[in-house]
């Protein structure tokens, strides 16, 4: 499992956010209920998915940071 | 808010419910099923039965109290912290509804390390004590045969509880008759059943990875951050993961987009802090049962 490259592929997908691996879990911490909203897209909830899943992780779940400090800490932050 | 399936799991139910609906490979009718499993009660003097309130132990119930009647016939709930109250409250009500002959008693697994440790067999030790404490009911009573409300769909998923089950001499004869939980709504809800269309509720220890010690205080957290998500109005499969501080709240993935959206994030994110949660996520797939088996020690 790779964190920092999971990250990275989502980026080139357009989808900015900090990952944090829990063994085969990926927390996907996105900066905005924006974000967050473009998730409603199945297709995209799909390709996040299978993106997790070429970099190891079988699970992946999606986290609204929580404060500016949280948002800080993203990239493009 | 009734936690009831989603439409598209309704539907799958209403074409079970169709007489002439066939298990795949089989040319035996739900209706059939049933008839054989009138012939399988009525062969027994009496019967107790391990009772949750769940859809298959509710229609389990049912049965055998028309073919058994309240003198051969007892279900039993065995009440555990690591059930819900909202469970057992809704249990009663069914029972009370349907002239169900019930006795509580109490569970003491958490007293048990080998429970607490919270193993991938956690579930036969949940069950061993279960079963030894409905064994000692039925040995009291004079109850001859005990049996469970597992299903032919159980046969096909990781349940060390069926251990526990086969050392108790615990018969399953929904398993062994080869009802589909489909089949099992179609016919409660033929007989006027409300559990047809609830959810199923496996036991708040689920939400805990394994490796991860059960705790009061963590089923209390799952507990009121399920109750508050139902409050909110989440229909159909709903788990919420416990990751020590992270929650990971697994929702039927065709609910998605609608919680997914802005104003419905937000109240749900503040439902499971104030649950307890300092983080709070949701699952990008949806609910799947076992989600939890894949993760190994993932937040112990």
């Amino acid at each position: 499992m790779s964190a920092p490259s999971f990250a990275a592929a989502l980026a080139a997908h357009g989808v900015v956010a900090r990952v944090e691996a829990r063994d085969a879990l990926a927390i996907v911490t996105v900066p905005n209920e924006g974000a967050a909203e473009n998730m409603r897209d199945a297709d995209l909830r799909r390709a996040v998915v299978a993106l997790a899943a070429q970099h190891g992780f079988k699970t992946v779940a999606i986290e609204l940071a929580r404060a500016t400090d949280d948002r800080a800490a993203l990239p493009g932050h | 808010m009734e936690p009831v399936l989603t439409e598209a799991a309704r539907a799958d139910v209403a074409t079970a419910a169709d007489s002439s609906a066939v298990s795949p490979g089989t040319t035996t009718t739900a209706h059939e099923k049933e008839q054989s499993l009138v012939a399988w009660l009525a062969a027994r003097p009496s019967v107790i039965l391990g009772f949750s309130g769940g859809v298959d132990s509710a229609y389990l119930a049912c049965v055998a109290l028309d073919v058994l009647g309240t003198a051969r016939f007892l279900a039993v709930i065995g009440r555990s912290p690591s059930y819900p109250d909202a469970q057992w409250d809704a249990a009663r009500a069914l029972a009370a509804q349907f002239g169900i002959p019930v006795l509580e008693v109490d569970t003491h697994e958490m007293l048990d390390p080998n429970y607490v440790a919270n193993p991938s067999n956690r579930c036969y030790f949940c069950k061993t004590e279960l079963w030894s404490v409905l064994r000692a009911v039925a040995d009291e009573r004079g109850f001859h045969t005990i049996v469970d409300g597992s299903n032919a769909d159980d046969t096909h998923d990781w349940r060390p509880g069926r251990q526990a089950a086969r050392e108790h001499a615990v018969e399953s004869p929904l398993a062994e008759l080869g009802f589909t939980k489909e089949e099992i709504r179609a016919l409660s809800r033929t007989r006027g059943l409300p559990t047809w269309s609830q959810p199923s509720s496996p036991c708040l220890s689920s939400r805990l990875p394994y490796g991860s010690a059960v705790t009061i205080e963590r089923l209390e957290q799952v507990e009121r951050a399920e109750t508050a998500l139902r409050a909110l109005g989440v229909a159909g499969d709903l788990r919420v993961r416990h990751h020590g501080d992270l929650a990971r709240v697994e929702l039927a993935a065709d609910t998605l987009d609608i919680w997914l959206a802005a104003p419905n994030l937000r109240a749900l994110v503040r439902a499971v802090r104030d649950a307890g949660f300092a983080r709070v996520s949701v699952d990008l797939k949806g609910f799947r049962s076992g989600s939890l088996n894949v993760l190994s020690t993932a937040g112990a």
